[in-house]
């Protein structure tokens, strides 16, 4: 059953104008991201301020076999607004267009029709990660030449590099989602859902971070960077990847109780 | 068995009365109107019958299942609920396999109602570039994709022309013979009488008829318009209509009288006892429409009035 949602949720998913842009946007953060980054760490420029926005590396870590993807875990917050932002439409969606009336009146298990939902998304998710990745790859290297960075080690480990970089950027990515999925239900609204998540995470976290540095390490914004690097000095791996499961879970939890709950008026 | 069938059904929203314990049976199969102004609680009593929304109190069974489990009957059941709900960027065959995957049906079932609805040749067009009537065809085509026992359309013919309302009409007509129970609701009670075998009316969520339309119709009653040759002899004719035994009412020279039109030939001949000639006599029937707006209201006003009036706020 669960199953037949998730094909439905791919239907009406594979809508070129929202794939072009979302995986678009998604090649466009990596292109850009890795061009100022290896350009301003080349350069010996000033790095900016830490999380939850931008991270550089130094000069030094992109040197490293692991400097090839820095791109992606630099620009996990761009990337995770980008997600945040589309899984937000795709369910806001079903509210405006009041196909949401349809959906639940065919397929009542309304639990069921959330998770497919999330599924189908998780699966659009891992592409957009690819394509991230993949983009980021093609950018990186001529971007590190030009910039004078050493790429001799990114030549060691290539594919189990990629493959960890892969999967932490698409863990991170995906509990952006659920927060973006969580949001649009609760406010049936793509825009209110956007503006709270990216304003929250952009915003809010950054001053909570300004007033209590160490103490904010496992806000969502502080996590979900450390999850995408695959840990750092303020959250290990294991611990960010426990707070990000424990962040998918209270959303997940949250906007099934109001799904479930909530009358379909729309 | 009732296809339809609800007890002391009642739903609020805020002080809201939306239905107000509703008690009523729609027949097994055939093709059954809901009536009513707008707000009466037409579509609040199919979203309570989808699942959609919870009642406050009664209770409510469609297909012989309460509607406290709608999966128990969601396969058995098509709607089209309110305007069409569609993705606008996707065809109208992407927009109808998405729900046919979600039923767990093959896409050959999509053609079959893209066909039965005459929009296989626009299959592959987007749902933004249609108009309504066609928006409107495509959501009838969703509610007929799992092959229905029971079909809830609310203003199936909104936005259609007159050759698609004739169309459509004569789909709901088949589906209704071949067994299966096609529920219309509207407030046209025209569109109504022209495909509806049963009839049930509502207003402020509660129930001012339910039963054959044939029983609505044998309601309406007639009277007769006489107009004198002369305007000077109106006066003359209207004490000779009272003399006779019946009621007059005078319209600007016109006079009606309450009368069952078989009695036309005494009228004229009391109008010829008074020596008044009649310039016109015309016997009058009382339309279906007459007899609904009797019953919920002729205006949009009244209705707000009424309902202010009549304390329908939940204390």
């Amino acid at each position: 059953m669960t199953l037949n949602v998730v094909r439905s949720e791919l239907v009406r998913l594979r809508r070129p104008r929202m794939l072009v842009a979302w995986f678009g946007l998604m090649a466009l953060f990596a292109v850009m991201i890795n061009t100022v980054m290896f350009s301003t760490v080349g350069n010996g420029q000033a790095l900016p301020p830490g999380a939850p926005g931008v991270v550089f590396p130094d000069a030094a870590t992109l040197s490293t076999s692991h400097g090839l993807v820095s791109g992606l875990a630099a620009a996990s917050s761009m990337f995770g607004v980008v997600t945040l932002s589309f899984w937000a439409v795709a369910a806001a969606t079903d509210y405006s267009s009041g196909l949401i009336r349809l959906l639940v009146a065919a397929h009542p298990h309304r639990w069921r029709l959330l998770l497919g939902k999330a599924i189908a998304l998780v699966i659009v998710t891992a592409v957009a990660t690819f394509v991230a990745l993949v983009v980021n790859v093609l950018v990186a290297v001529p971007a590190a030449k030009q910039a004078g960075i050493s790429t001799t080690a990114w030549g060691t480990d290539v594919l189990p590099t990629l493959a960890a970089a892969w999967l932490n950027s698409f863990a991170a990515l995906c509990v952006w989602g659920f927060l973006g999925l969580a949001l649009a239900v609760l406010t049936r609204s793509s825009a209110v859902a956007i503006s709270v998540g990216v304003g929250y995470v952009l915003v809010v976290e950054s001053v909570i971070k300004m007033a209590a540095s160490h103490s904010s390490d496992w806000l969502l914004g502080s996590t979900l960077t450390a999850l995408a690097n695959g840990g750092n000095t303020a959250l290990t791996y294991p611990a960010a990847a426990a707070l990000g499961l424990a962040y998918v879970v209270a959303g997940l939890l949250l906007a099934t109780v109001v799904f479930t709950r909530r009358d379909v008026t729309d | 068995m009732s296809s339809i069938s609800t007890s002391g059904l009642t739903r609020s929203f805020g002080p809201v009365l939306a239905v107000d314990h509703l008690s009523l049976d729609f027949p097994a199969s055939g093709v059954m109107g809901l009536v009513g102004p707008n707000g009466s609680g037409k579509s609040t009593l199919i979203r309570l019958l989808l699942g959609l929304v919870r009642p406050t109190e009664g209770t409510a069974t469609v297909l012989g299942n309460p509607i406290s489990a709608p999966a128990a009957y969601a396969d058995k059941v098509g709607a089209l609920i309110e305007s069409p709900a569609f993705v606008p960027g996707l065809s109208a065959h992407r927009n109808l396999l998405s729900l046919a995957r979600l039923r767990g049906l093959s896409a050959s079932r999509v053609d079959e109602v893209l066909t039965m609805v005459g929009l296989a040749g626009r299959q592959t067009e987007p749902v933004k570039n249609f108009s309504l009537g066609m928006k409107q065809r495509l959501g009838i085509a969703a509610a007929l994709l799992s092959d229905p026992q029971l079909l809830i359309l609310d203003e199936p013919t909104n936005g259609l022309d007159p050759a698609g309302i004739v169309e459509i009409r004569g789909l709901l007509r088949s589906l209704g013979q071949d067994g299966r129970t096609v529920v219309v609701s509207s407030h046209l009670l025209t569109e109504i009488e022209a495909a509806c075998d049963y009839i049930v009316v509502i207003r402020f969520g509660t129930l001012l008829f339910t039963g054959p339309i044939g029983d609505l119709v044998a309601r309406t009653r007639a009277h007769i318009d006489i107009r004198a040759e002369h305007d000077a002899d109106t006066d003359r004719l209207a004490r000779a209509i009272i003399a006779a035994g019946w009621d007059v009412t005078n319209a600007e020279g016109t006079l009606r009288v309450v009368a069952e039109p078989t009695r036309a030939a005494g009228i004229n001949r009391a109008a010829a006892h008074a020596g008044v000639t009649l310039s016109s006599l015309v016997v009058v029937q009382d339309s279906l429409e007459d007899i609904f707006l009797a019953m919920t209201g002729e205006t949009d006003g009244e209705l707000a009035a009424a309902r202010s009036g009549q304390g329908r706020e939940v204390a």
